[in-house]
């Protein structure tokens, strides 16, 4: 094989590899996140507050985080709607995050990084779902509803 | 020759002061030995956690439940100090400072330990407090506020639970509950919650917990966490105390080192204790934390060596003698007589 051909090659190798390892995730639907809860939307995650992704020694809490709706699946939230969302102890991908005291919760998605679209089961208001500390940079905002995330799977952006 | 005279002034001058710091322990070890009860959880010596009660200079140490298959913890007298709660776990299992009260089993005992019955289930039951007149009990979960008839069993009135997530503490009047909730900003506010109406105001905004009544019920102690306060940025936990409505809160003692926690005000609203310990949440895990107590009218007070930052932040620290009491964790005080004396 010439140089070039193998130059060539490998520049082929290298894009279908880079090709199947980027983040590929469709539409994140799964038998848990269709079924849990009353809400199912898949929305972008607009921004991660520092203080809600803190490890605290001994502590566990809830996150809050803004999400910005682009699909609704089920319930009567609307497409567009600025959310606020609770995620039981974010500082750790939602497959590893369920413990002894807060059971039916997970999902595949991992460190929640801003502009990730999540496929997520939702209930509200969280009050009614979640005993426990909750870290909410948005407390000034006053957000009139908090859902509680039961389910998130990391999605693509739905096709408009 | 002055060399001479300067060292003799400093060694009468120390020993004065030791002698001074040793005349203050004795004194308020005199004013509160007789002065009823105090039951706290503690290791017994067979590794379990056990309910145990002191005199509250720490003398006279009893075990009220001596029951080395199980562990036993978080203590509620009655006001009447004629009962006793607590939450009885498995051996292996240990206590955690956020959930304590809502694992294993609720019993009720007389206050000397006798009579121990097992009111509900494991988790049943969930951070049950005390009405004044010790017929009901108030408990928190994830239903709501449930006032219990403690004669029938019966749920017979609830409440909303307006974020309030642990440690719920009905107030000696009746009238309020305090609590931690998730409802003002931070994670974990100290609040009050009017037990009629449910409408609930933040008593501290701090991260903070433990929060407890003074006897007069409008004021409230509890632990704050002061971020300041060194440890890596992660702070101290500091004993405070307010008005129940959040306002004129100042500081009750803190020490660099040690978390201040579970501070409890004695009846005649004279004396606090509290434990503190370099591990969070006063160490449940392990053997739980020093108990300490010191006079209200002494604080604020700076504990330890390590102080010069603290001082400056809490210039009109003073001096008291604080006494030191066993190891123990969630600490309570009644100023009834508990056990039976033999004539």
């Amino acid at each position: 094989m010439k140089s070039s051909q193998l130059k060539s090659s490998l520049a082929l190798f290298w894009v279908l590899f880079g090709a199947s390892c980027s983040e590929h995730h469709g539409d994140g639907a799964d038998a848990k996140v269709a079924k849990l809860g009353t809400i199912e939307i898949t929305a972008r995650l607009m921004e991660v507050p520092q203080k809600a992704v803190i490890e605290r020694q001994l502590y566990n809490y809830a996150g809050v985080f803004k999400y910005q709706i682009e699909q609704v699946h089920r319930g009567a939230l609307k497409k567009g709607d600025i959310i606020y969302v609770a995620h039981y102890n974010p500082f750790k991908p939602r497959y590893e995050v369920a413990d002894n005291r807060i059971l039916n919760i997970g999902g595949n998605a991992g460190s929640l990084v801003a502009g990730q679209h999540h496929r997520m089961a939702l209930e509200a208001p969280l009050d009614d779902h979640y005993m426990g500390g909750i870290v909410n940079e948005y407390f000034e905002e006053h957000p009139t509803v908090i859902h509680w995330a039961l389910w998130t799977n990391a999605a693509d952006a739905p096709k408009p | 020759m002055r060399n001479i005279a300067h060292i003799l002034f400093c060694v009468l001058f120390v020993g004065a002061v030791i002698r001074a710091e040793d005349d203050g322990q004795l004194q308020l070890t005199a004013e509160v030995k007789s002065h009823g009860w105090i039951a706290y959880s503690a290791r017994s010596g067979k590794g379990d956690w056990d309910i145990f009660a002191c005199r509250p200079d720490g003398s006279d140490i009893r075990n009220l439940t001596n029951s080395p298959d199980t562990n036993e913890g978080y203590p509620l007298f009655s006001r009447d100090g004629a009962r006793l709660l607590y939450r009885r776990i498995k051996r292996d299992e240990n206590f955690n400072g956020n959930d304590h009260g809502s694992q294993g089993a609720l019993i009720l005992s007389k206050s000397d330990g006798s009579q121990a019955k097992a009111l509900g289930g494991e988790g049943e039951l969930p951070w049950a407090s005390w009405s004044p007149d010790g017929k009901q009990i108030a408990t928190l979960s994830l239903k709501g506020v449930e006032i219990v008839d403690l004669a029938t069993g019966k749920v017979v009135r609830t409440m909303k639970r307006n974020g309030f997530f642990q440690q719920f503490t009905w107030s000696p009047d009746g009238k309020w509950f305090s609590g931690v909730s998730n409802s003002f900003g931070t994670g974990w506010s100290d609040a009050r919650m009017n037990a009629e109406t449910g409408a609930a105001n933040a008593v501290s905004r701090e991260d903070c917990c433990t929060p407890d009544w003074f006897p007069d019920s409008n004021r409230m102690i509890f632990s704050n966490r002061q971020v300041k306060q060194g440890n890596n940025g992660y702070g101290w936990t500091q004993l405070w105390m307010a008005n129940a409505d959040g306002t004129k809160a100042g500081l009750v003692y803190a020490e660099n080192g040690r978390h201040i926690y579970g501070g409890h005000v004695s009846p005649d609203g004279k004396y606090v204790i509290f434990t503190g310990n370099a591990q969070e949440d006063g160490d449940s895990e392990h053997a739980g934390a020093p108990m300490e107590l010191m006079r209200l009218s002494d604080a604020p007070m700076i504990g330890g060596n390590d102080r010069e930052d603290l001082i400056k932040q809490f210039p009109k620290a003073k001096n008291g003698p604080v006494l030191k009491l066993p190891h123990g964790w969630e600490p309570i005080w009644t100023l009834h007589e508990i056990f039976t004396v033999k004539k």
